[in-house]
């Protein structure tokens, strides 16, 4: 086993892992952060996303202008900004707010930021929805909520799944930049291993990793829907 | 007001060079990253054996990873190594990392859009004998053009918006001259990050409506002339109405 020992010695060299494992606590917390706060932020701005597509897609001219404008402020400007500007922004604007965590701050920050993209998301959804189908419903006398329950909104998730999964992928990479408001996500527990140890390999390598894991399941779960999904509500023929 | 006149006086200097510094690295990466995006874009767009699923991985790992962790690999775990040439200065690696960065999302606009001219375009050329370089350069990229040209926009947009980024690595641009100048003047910090994204916003919105544009426009003259292709297998139109990150 001796031309092992070489080989062991490199590895080690390279990416000691031990070090590593001495850090499992904080990546844990790492990682926990990171997932609450895309798990958080998802949900809200899934919420407001729905909120920013209704008012988009009304006839109220003024509603329908000011979504706008909000959707191409967010699109233009970086999120890195945006999240300063929340952070420096709100406990000035809101003093209740100085006393919150960071956490919270950047899951509102993100919330801001992945509304728009949500709701662009949401809309072409909703109207990708074919157009006989709506007149179907009215045909046999459905009414708005029902056709809503039952013909458009099935319709419109099993359409826009794809996307909402990429976003969401998109979205665990954007907790990254909540690192430099000091939220202790997993770039942060990278960090902390590398100011301590001086080990640039063990810390950022592995955070690469663990967020790639986390892309990877994402990915397979949108394989998973895309291949769920495919049957007659898959509206490709309709659309 | 007046108080804001003389900050907004005092800190433009500064933040137009930081603006000139944002445009001189965004102009930087795209050009990087179009032409490497390109390359690879060709390749896997025609299916070619181990180069394809190579730069598919490639794809992922660049997909997978935030920018930020990207951005301190390249600078901080590369430099380690410690092969002198990987030992950069903070400027190198932050355009190659955004050269990088964009090439991933410009190879799969590339490939897509190669792969969505219909097969029969490939089988008549070479059924005139054509060569496969001279069928990429005449036939299928003339047509891919004006498939690529929109979705480059919003990498464009993408890529702007990354350059914020860079700050944390110490590059004077844009949001790293708002900071420097927060600490001249800490008591307007909102005041000067709203003139800050004012100017992202003037830089970043004329591009996203130039895609809004070109989307239109391009996909109009496109879909007037496209005809059935009478050869199954050619593949899905990326035309597809589609979510503009």
């Amino acid at each position: 086993m001796t031309f092992l020992e070489p080989v062991a010695d490199w590895i080690v060299g390279v990416y000691n892992f031990r070090i590593v494992a001495l850090y499992a606590d904080e990546f844990a917390r790492g990682i926990t952060n990171t997932l609450l706060a895309a798990g958080a932020s998802l949900a809200l701005s899934l919420i407001l996303g729905t909120l920013l597509a209704a008012l988009r897609l009304s006839s109220n001219r003024l509603l329908s202008a000011l979504a706008e404008i909000y959707i191409q402020v967010i699109r233009s400007t970086p999120l890195l900004l945006q999240i300063y500007i929340v952070y420096f922004a709100l406990p000035l604007l809101v003093p209740a707010t100085a006393r919150w965590p960071e956490l919270w701050i950047g899951i509102l920050a993100l919330t801001l930021h992945t509304a728009p993209y949500m709701a662009e998301i949401i809309r072409s959804g909703i109207q990708s929805v074919a157009r006989g189908q709506i007149e179907g419903a009215l045909a046999v006398g459905m009414t708005f909520r029902q056709r809503a329950q039952h013909i458009v909104l099935p319709q419109a998730f099993a359409n826009i799944m794809p996307a909402l999964l990429g976003q969401t992928a998109i979205l665990v990479k954007d907790t990254s930049l909540l690192s430099l408001i000091t939220v202790f996500d997993l770039v942060a527990a990278g960090m902390l291993l590398n100011s301590e140890r001086i080990k640039p390999n063990e810390g950022f390598l592995s955070v690469a990793v663990i967020y790639f894991a986390i892309y990877l399941l994402l990915l397979l779960a949108s394989r998973f829907v895309e291949r769920k999904l495919a049957g007659p509500a898959w509206n490709k023929a309709t659309a | 007001m007046e108080h804001y006149i003389d900050i907004f006086q005092a800190v433009l200097p500064s933040l137009l060079e930081g603006f000139w510094r944002t445009l001189g690295i965004s102009l930087a990466g795209i050009l990087g990253g179009s032409l490497i995006g390109f390359l690879l874009g060709l390749v896997r767009g025609q299916h070619i054996r181990y180069f394809t699923p190579l730069i598919g991985g490639y794809l992922h790992l660049l997909r997978g990873t935030p920018f930020l962790v990207q951005l301190y690999v390249v600078y901080f775990v590369l430099p380690n190594t410690g092969i002198s040439l990987l030992m950069w200065d903070s400027l190198t690696a932050v355009l190659l990392c955004l050269a990088i960065y964009t090439s991933s999302y410009v190879t799969e606009i590339v490939s897509g859009a190669i792969r969505a001219i219909p097969r029969g375009q490939w089988e008549g050329a070479f059924a005139i004998g054509m060569r496969r370089g001279q069928t990429l350069w005449h036939i299928i990229l003339p047509q891919s053009v004006m498939l690529i040209l929109p979705s480059l926009g919003s990498v464009y947009v993408n890529l702007i918006k990354a350059t914020s980024i860079v700050s944390v690595v110490g590059i004077s641009e844009l949001t790293r001259q708002g900071e420097i100048n927060i600490l001249r003047f800490p008591g307007d910090i909102l005041f000067i990050y709203a003139i800050v994204a004012m100017i992202y916003f003037c830089y970043c919105f004329p591009v996203l409506k130039l895609v809004d544009w070109l989307e239109k426009n391009a996909g109009r003259q496109r879909a007037a002339r496209k005809r059935p292709s009478p050869t199954p297998g050619g593949s899905a139109p990326l035309n597809e109405p589609n979510v503009k990150a």
